[in-house]
């Protein structure tokens, strides 16, 4: 009775495996999730795709970075005073995603209102918006190097790194920080579900969406509607990026672009003018990528892009998405 | 002159190279189809070209055919891109616009995590020291050169036979022209077929030229690139694609002093381009010639009106 | 007349192409490091362990003629250091090139210049297949069947009770590919069991999936090969999931810039060292003092293989210049190139990294080597490099 059996039984191994693989998509899923969830924003309203999002994001995650750690920081300006840093990270994350706001805001007007006001295809603004990601990114280079910088290990304060289950001799972790990611994005997306469908600011928006020539007829000042959106769209950009930031490191200014091409996929997959989609797509595909057995783990990353050609084939409109009607 | 080509010969081949490119995304273009996949078949053709000239499977080839495994290299490159357009391309052109660059985006990708994965591709480390054709790198001009100039003038002809007239109208208006009998989807196959074949033979072209090939050489950024040759050149006519690709290419070197500064100018023109030159430098000359001619016309009297 | 004139020009033409082609003075080496991109922090060590041995032997020079270094950014993948080496062979028309920074990068590069019989000395590749490129390429980075062996012996050393190993490598890097295979190969001779093998790429930033996998697989040791930037990350994140047993990188985590990655998670990492700041030979003493005197800290591994690679080359210039009894400079530079290559092999030399020769493949022969473990202070931002004894 008191001896521990030496190897587990094969079902309790694979049912714990099983548990891990699913933390582990709910983990990779939530990052894909919160950059998503201001990406499918400007997508769901305008129908274009904003590529400086990547930007913005990695933009946040620097804003962050500075105002909380160094000497010119929070922590390093008020070092007299003896701040938890958890303070000043809090304090940081916040005006950094209100600067990354303001940024999208000014992508608006750099790259898609001139196009806009001429009509323009929505192809070429995504190529402005990738031009403007480009000088964003390039900026942040020149002024700061491609080094790599990470948060102080204690920016969550006194939880523990990981989360961990244990049953019957086997472990189950999760880290803390993705924990945080996933109830962040969680809690975004029921505040934005909140804005959209239950405020009237969220009316004009979904006004807008649906068609902005009759909003403004009907009086609502489409431009300024546009750019709540894009503002908003850049404050959860922001601090997506400083959230994913403290959970990978900032690899250097191109950590956020490449969110941007499997962004693609996990708006297309979670459907145009969908937010919740945004995270069902992101959590789908983050739950495929962790059920890639090992031998097959390079092709992780083919996975999105399969579901993506997936559903464009067959159902566009994406899982959450309404039906387009081909307008003639 | 023996300086200039060594200094500025690899330079000049790849203004070539990129042009051709440009013109690969070009084709699909002509006939509204915004395909991104050109860097898919790019790639392909640079693996069958470094394969057949490295695998030891290929060796007896080698041995039997010598420098005439090159061309051998650009006929089975051209036909397998075919092949896959077709596979690709038809499922996928029933989609429109933005979906449409989408899934040519999500095929790329797919295409790149193969060849980074796959034994015969070298895996992720790719496939080194690939024969080369000429001695320098200049010597390549007469691969591409000829290649840009039988191009062009394809295109020229294209232009004005049936297959482009389909092409046009489809372009301007798809639905319009399925009610008037065209096979739009017939139409727009071939036109991403014609463009993946190009892309197929340049990138078999450019395995040699490159030395080395890996899946680094068909990704995303590379469809921006083109897709920004051809923007900011000209969309509307064949010069358009060539003279973005040589703008766009030479930048970095021109800009070379600058360093650092370098790729914010080149973000600051694409944003620059795209706004205020839709239709790219060759339309906007285009308009500026329409414009002088208009005023020409209203010097000589008369007010545009009357004949 | 216009025939003469004709035929005047073009003999001047000749005559100036020819005359170009003598060793120009000072004489030009090639530095072809990554001065660009993610593995530029790597380059940035190469380059000044390289300006210290240009200061050092421009004392006396190549008998008089000083040496000048040329740079030229490889960046971090292979079109870049295949212009760096072009630009450097034919526009710089240097005598030698130290470099690339990776051995990915080399087996792109490398072909190139050793057709163009130009002869290199890679100061940090370390994979298989390196010196057999050609006749005229050779390193002074010992490659990872000879270094990373010895991390293991020292990990067993440390616990002696270790059974279960689990090691994981960056898939698309030519290095660590390399490497992988030798620590497998160690495991196996060692009698260890590998659970778990794990591949990932350097741009990977999220690494769940292989951490959790080490976790469910009862480890006692981690085998990391990766560069510094992804393979930090890795150990972070395996250490923040709970992981508490050993762990030995690779090569790629011999640097600096895999302390701001990893912070206090990188404290007690395994690194196999080729170089050590204390090893007694006089060259090692003057590098170790001037470096100290400029940077207040020990001189790291990059810097010092960087540093044998430009003295080889120096003191393979001095060889030439008494075998043939003619200035490098009264020499065409075509036989320059040849004759250095020869004298690169030609015994042994004393640096930094003890009395090292070339074989005639240009095979590194090394003799002592070192293992060092990682120590960070309180604040967790800075570490340093610990010899084990």
């Amino acid at each position: 009775m008191t001896g521990e059996r030496e190897f587990p039984s094969r079902t309790i191994m694979d049912a714990v495996q099983l548990l891990q693989n699913l933390l582990n998509g709910i983990s990779i899923g939530s990052v894909y999730a919160i950059f998503a969830l201001g990406y499918t924003l400007v997508f769901s309203i305008l129908g274009i795709i904003n590529f400086a999002h990547g930007a913005v994001f990695t933009l946040g995650a620097y804003l962050t970075y500075s105002m909380s750690v160094g000497q010119f920081g929070i922590s390093g300006l008020l070092a007299g005073l003896q701040i938890p840093y958890q303070f000043s990270f809090s304090l940081s994350l916040l005006l950094g995603a209100v600067l990354s706001g303001a940024a999208g805001v000014l992508v608006e007007r750099l790259a898609f209102r001139p196009l806009r006001s001429r009509g323009a295809d929505p192809l070429l603004a995504l190529v402005s918006s990738l031009g403007v990601a480009l000088v964003t990114v390039n900026v942040i280079q020149y002024l700061v190097g491609s080094e790599n910088y990470s948060f102080p290990a204690d920016v969550y304060g006194d939880l523990p790194p990981a989360f961990m289950f244990h049953f019957g001799g086997k472990m189950v972790v999760i880290r803390t920080v993705q924990v945080i990611i996933f109830s962040v994005s969680m809690l975004i997306l029921a505040l934005l579900g909140y804005l959209i469908n239950f405020t009237r600011t969220g009316k004009a928006l979904r006004a807008v969406a649906e068609n902005a020539a009759t909003a403004s007829l009907l009086g609502i000042n489409v431009d300024r509607f546009i750019l709540y959106t894009f503002f908003l769209s850049g404050f959860l950009g922001g601090m997506a990026g400083s959230l994913v930031g403290t959970s990978f490191g900032i690899a250097g200014p191109y950590f956020g672009v490449a969110y941007g091409l499997k962004g693609l996929a996990v708006i297309v997959m979670g459907g145009l003018g969908s937010v919740p989609g945004a995270v069902v797509g992101g959590l789908v595909i983050g739950l495929a990528e962790a059920f890639v057995p090992a031998d097959y783990s390079a092709y992780k990353d083919a996975v999105a892009f399969a579901f993506l050609f997936a559903v464009l084939l067959v159902r566009p409109q994406g899982l959450l998405g309404r039906a387009q009607i081909q307008k003639v | 002159m023996e300086e200039f080509l060594q200094n500025y010969g690899f330079l000049l081949v790849t203004l070539v190279q990129q042009s051709l490119l440009a013109l690969s995304l070009y084709f699909p273009l002509t006939a509204g189809q915004l395909s991104l996949a050109a860097p898919g078949f790019y790639s392909l053709g640079g693996y069958i070209a470094a394969i057949m000239a490295t695998a030891d499977y290929f060796a007896p080839w080698r041995d039997a055919l010598g420098w005439a495994i090159f061309p051998l290299e650009w006929l089975i490159a051209a036909i397998a891109s075919a092949l896959l357009a077709f596979l690709v391309g038809i499922p996928a052109l029933r989609l429109r616009g933005i979906y449409l660059a989408l899934a040519t985006i999500a095929f790329v990708e797919i295409l790149r995590v193969l060849c980074l994965n796959l034994d015969i591709t070298g895996g992720a480390v790719g496939i080194f020291g690939i024969p080369q054709l000429f001695e320098s790198r200049w010597g390549y001009i007469w691969t591409f050169g000829p290649l840009l100039a039988a191009t062009l003038f394809f295109g020229y002809r294209l232009d004005r036979s049936r297959v482009g007239r389909a092409f046009k109208a489809i372009r301007e208006d798809e639905l319009a022209a399925g009610a008037m009998g065209i096979d739009a989807t017939r139409y727009k196959v071939l036109a991403f077929v014609i463009g993946a074949v190009l892309a197929g033979i340049v990138g078999a072209m450019s395995a040699p030229f490159l030395n080395t090939w890996n899946a680094r050489q068909g990704t995303f950024d590379a469809s921006i690139s083109y897709l920004a040759y051809v923007l900011i050149g000209g969309g509307r006519s064949l010069w358009g694609p060539v003279l973005g690709a040589v703008l766009l290419a030479s930048l970095p070197e021109l800009l070379r002093p600058l360093k650092d500064a370098r790729l914010i100018i080149n973000g600051v023109l694409l944003v620059i381009a795209t706004v205020y030159l839709p239709q790219g430098i060759v339309g906007a000359l285009h308009r500026l010639k329409q414009i002088a001619l208009s005023r020409g016309a209203a010097a000589r009297g008369g007010d545009g009106r009357h004949p | 007349m216009k025939k003469t004139v004709l035929m005047t020009l073009l003999l001047l033409c000749a005559a100036a192409t020819a005359y170009a082609e003598r060793a120009s003075a000072p004489i030009p080496l090639g530095i072809a490091v990554a001065q660009t991109s993610n593995v530029a922090l790597f380059g940035q060590e190469q380059i000044i362990g390289a300006k210290l041995a240009e200061n050092y032997f421009n004392k006396n020079g190549i008998n008089g003629t000083p040496i000048r270094l040329v740079y030229q950014d490889t960046g971090g993948d292979e079109a870049g250091a295949i212009n760096a080496f072009q630009n450097l062979i034919s526009r710089e028309k240097v005598v030698g090139i130290v470099g690339p920074t990776l051995s990915q990068q080399a087996f792109s590069a490398d072909p190139i210049a050793n057709r163009l019989k130009v002869p290199v000395l890679a100061p940090s590749n370390t994979a298989k297949g390196i010196p057999q490129i050609g006749e005229f390429i050779g390193r002074v980075s010992a490659p990872v069947a000879k270094v990373a062996p010895n991390a293991l012996k020292q990990a067993l050393k440390l616990n002696p009770k270790i059974r279960n190993v689990a090691v994981l490598y960056a898939q698309n890097d030519a290095y660590s590919t390399s490497e992988t295979g030798t620590f497998q190969e160690a495991v196996k001779n060692h009698h260890l069991q590998m659970v778990t093998l794990q591949k990932f790429m350097t741009t990977d930033s999220d690494f769940t999936t292989q951490a959790t996998a080490v976790l469910g697989a009862n480890v006692d040791l981690v085998i990391v090969s990766g560069l510094a930037a992804d393979g930090g990350n890795l150990v972070r994140q395996l250490r923040q999931l709970g992981y508490k047993g050993l762990i030995i990188g690779g090569n790629g985590f011999n640097t600096a810039n895999v302390f701001p990655v990893c912070g206090k998670y990188c404290e007690g990492i395994l690194v196999a060292q080729a170089y050590s700041p204390e090893a007694d030979t006089p060259t090692n003493k003057a590098f170790v003092a001037d470096y100290r005197a400029a940077y207040k800290k020990d001189p790291p591994q990059f810097s010092a293989q960087a540093f044998a690679a430009v003295q080889l080359f120096a003191e393979g210039l001095r060889r030439v210049e008494a075998v043939t009894r003619k200035k490098i400079t009264q020499m065409e530079l075509s036989i320059v190139r040849t004759e250095l290559n020869k004298a690169l092999r030609s015994g042994p030399f004393s640096t930094p990294l003890g009395e090292i020769s070339l074989d005639k493949d240009g095979e590194i022969n090394q003799k002592t080597f070192y293992v060092s473990r990682i120590k960070m202070d309180a604040t967790g931002k800075n570490g340093s490099f610990v010899i084990v004894k």
